[in-house]
């Protein structure tokens, strides 16, 4: 790998029990992303490529091993400590765009910079700011019910940029969108990493939506099977 | 109720520490709330419903007790037989009645001294909506007795005479009581009562009790001694003096009490209703808190994928419990409002119960203040606390990938 890694995972190991029944869902697995990489994770379900994702942003635990993100060991930290770091270091995009509904665009974009502390007016400023990069200036008091699947993912991508994290992590941003949003979505996270150099993790299935990535890395029964570098 | 809040007050504090630092904005709660509108607006009927049945009940104390504390006077005191809690128990002889009147204690008018010699008896009359009959306070005064209650005041006809068999009767039994009108006539110990005048007593104790004149009363039952004395000083600051003096006097042997504190204790009339009402209140109470605590259980399975967004997002649990607790107070609050409005249209509607000092009736008005409303209110919102926390709780522990999946 070149460049300095942002994401580093040792012996990363997971596993689930169900009753007594331990089910390993990573076993072992070494990974390094350099920072302002952008890379697509790929493998059969089951694979544990949403599991590597999950616990890459904070939001599950490994059963062994050490993972090292944005510096931060994250075994270490305490529920409480690993929601203020995601708060800081990671943007969301999810397959169904997990927008809230009852929110309109402008207050979803809010919502992380509610736990920074700024000004309601730097709030303003940055949201409109996230707007303006997804092209949604003039639908920011829409809400979601009132926006195409295509709009609704890109509020999350402003949503998830709107903070200003060093990574991105998106699970099937394109899985409920028709092509041609999908490829507008694509198009705009390559965007996002090749002008603001954000780092990238990308889970999908699309061998399309991986193609915009520069590294596909397959998982196969919770090992990594290969990497896969894009050529363009 | 106080008391209720007391150990809830740190969590109470840290709720709007949270709102104020931490803000998930409450217009998310407000939203879902509306979102949801048929499931929020029946509990909040529940709740509204609770909030309306306890307002009514401490009304009906509050009415109670305003009926007897505007009864009485700083300055005037009520004399007793030793240990008699009520005048109908009391009995006071006629030579004592002259030595309390001839006491230099004593306030004076233009027409004499202000102290009246009074006997009371029960007597059975119709209720108005023919559910049968119920024990009315007669009384008889003298004249003074009249001219010492300036809060009764003369509304038609005219006051009885002496020594005559004529009844004055409050307004306010007319809508509780059969035929209650000028004219009419009572037959009871061999003559006949003609009600000469009606008094409206400002709705105190006295808005339920019959006047005439106390030698006629005394004669018709045969009686030889009043009940009792009401006695006006010269100022409130000699009714500890007076007391004192018609207890030492060996000639009297009497006691007093302060009228105000006579009427106080007469209270105790409302207590099995407000014990009723109370048992009534809790039961229900139960069932709003879980009518809250299910509609906020509704709530967290219906926006786990919201939860696990927020969580994601950098949301910490405390932060999700604060919001879903805010959600449930919004959510009993309007139900608060709901019934403490629905309270207030019972305001003013007369009613009565049985004093059981006296065993006679005692008319009252529901007396919803702002302080009862806002008593209600602040029930609302305990049991948006008691009824919001589980879910809440419940909320704040999902773990954020579960969460994400939908729980």
């Amino acid at each position: 790998m070149n460049g300095e890694a942002i994401i580093r995972c040792e012996g990363i190991a997971k596993s689930y029990f169900r009753d007594s029944l331990e089910i390993p869902v990573l076993q072992g697995l070494d990974l390094e992303i350099p920072r302002g990489g952008y890379f697509a994770l790929m493998g059969p379900s089951g694979s544990g490529k949403t599991t590597l994702l999950n616990l890459i942003a904070g939001i599950d635990r490994p059963t062994g091993g050490s993972l090292e993100v944005c510096g931060y060991r994250l075994n270490d930290l305490d529920d409480d400590e690993l929601a203020g770091w995601r708060a800081i270091h990671v943007g969301f995009i999810f397959q169904n765009y997990n927008l809230v509904p009852v929110l309109n665009a402008f207050e979803n974009v809010e919502l992380p910079l509610l736990l920074q502390p700024l000004s309601r007016a730097q709030r303003r400023a940055r949201v409109l700011e996230a707007l303006a990069l997804v092209n949604l200036e003039d639908r920011m008091w829409n809400f979601p019910r009132q926006l195409s699947g295509g709009q609704e993912q890109r509020v999350a991508i402003a949503r998830a940029i709107v903070s200003d994290p060093r990574i991105l992590v998106a699970d099937e941003p394109t899985g409920a969108l028709d092509a041609k949003n999908a490829e507008e979505v694509m198009a705009l996270l390559e965007r996002l990493n090749q002008d603001l150099g954000k780092t990238i993790l990308l889970v999908t299935h699309d061998p399309k939506a991986a193609h915009h990535a520069r590294v596909q890395i397959h998982l196969e029964k919770g090992v990594l099977d290969r990497t896969v570098e894009v050529n363009r | 109720m106080e008391l209720l809040f007391l150990p809830l007050l740190p969590y109470l504090a840290w709720l709007l520490w949270t709102a104020l630092r931490h803000p998930i904005p409450l217009s998310y709660n407000w939203r879902s709330l509306w979102q949801r509108k048929v499931g929020t607006l029946s509990t909040a009927g529940a709740i509204a419903v609770v909030v309306a049945i306890f307002v009514v009940v401490l009304s009906l104390a509050q009415g109670i007790s305003s009926a007897f504390v505007s009864s009485g006077r700083a300055d005037q005191v009520v004399v007793l037989r030793p240990n008699a809690r009520v005048e109908l128990n009391s009995s006071l002889e006629r030579d004592r009645a002259r030595i309390l009147k001839s006491s230099p204690l004593v306030a004076w008018d233009s027409l004499g001294p202000l102290a009246s010699a009074e006997c009371l008896t029960v007597k059975l009359l119709e209720l108005a909506d023919g559910s049968g009959s119920t024990n009315v306070l007669f009384r008889g005064l003298e004249p003074a007795g009249v001219r010492m209650r300036s809060q009764v005041r003369l509304v038609e006809g005219r006051w009885f005479r002496p020594n005559l068999p004529e009844l004055v009767l409050p307004l306010k039994m007319k809508d509780r009581f059969r035929d209650i009108a000028l004219g009419r006539t009572f037959t009871f110990n061999g003559l006949n009562w003609t009600v000469v005048g009606l008094f409206d007593a400002g709705s105190s104790a006295f808005d339920s009790e019959v006047w005439t004149d106390v030698e006629t009363l005394m004669h018709a039952h045969r009686r030889i001694s009043y009940n009792a004395m009401l006695v006006r000083l010269q100022a409130p600051e000699k009714i500890p003096v007076f007391v004192k003096a018609i207890e030492d006097d060996k000639r009297l042997k009497l006691e007093g009490k302060p009228e105000a504190a006579y009427f106080a204790q007469q209270t105790e009339a409302g207590k099995p209703i407000q014990i009723l009402g109370q048992m009534i209140t809790v039961i229900l109470t139960v069932g709003a808190i879980f009518a809250a605590m299910n509609t906020m259980f509704a709530a967290v399975a219906s926006r786990t994928p919201e939860i696990g967004t927020l969580r994601a997002l950098g949301f910490r649990r405390v932060e999700i419990l604060a919001s879903f607790q805010w959600e449930a107070l919004m959510l009993c609050a309007l139900g608060g409002v709901a019934g403490a409005a629905m309270a207030l249209s019972f305001n003013g509607i007369r009613t009565g119960t049985t004093n059981f000092e006296t065993f006679s009736d005692v008319g009252f008005a529901f007396t919803v203040t702002p302080a009862l409303m806002l008593e209600g209110f602040g029930f609302s919102l305990l049991m948006g606390v008691l009824g919001g926390f589980p879910p809440a709780w419940r909320a704040s522990r999902i773990p954020v990938t579960d969460a994400m999946k939908g729980g």
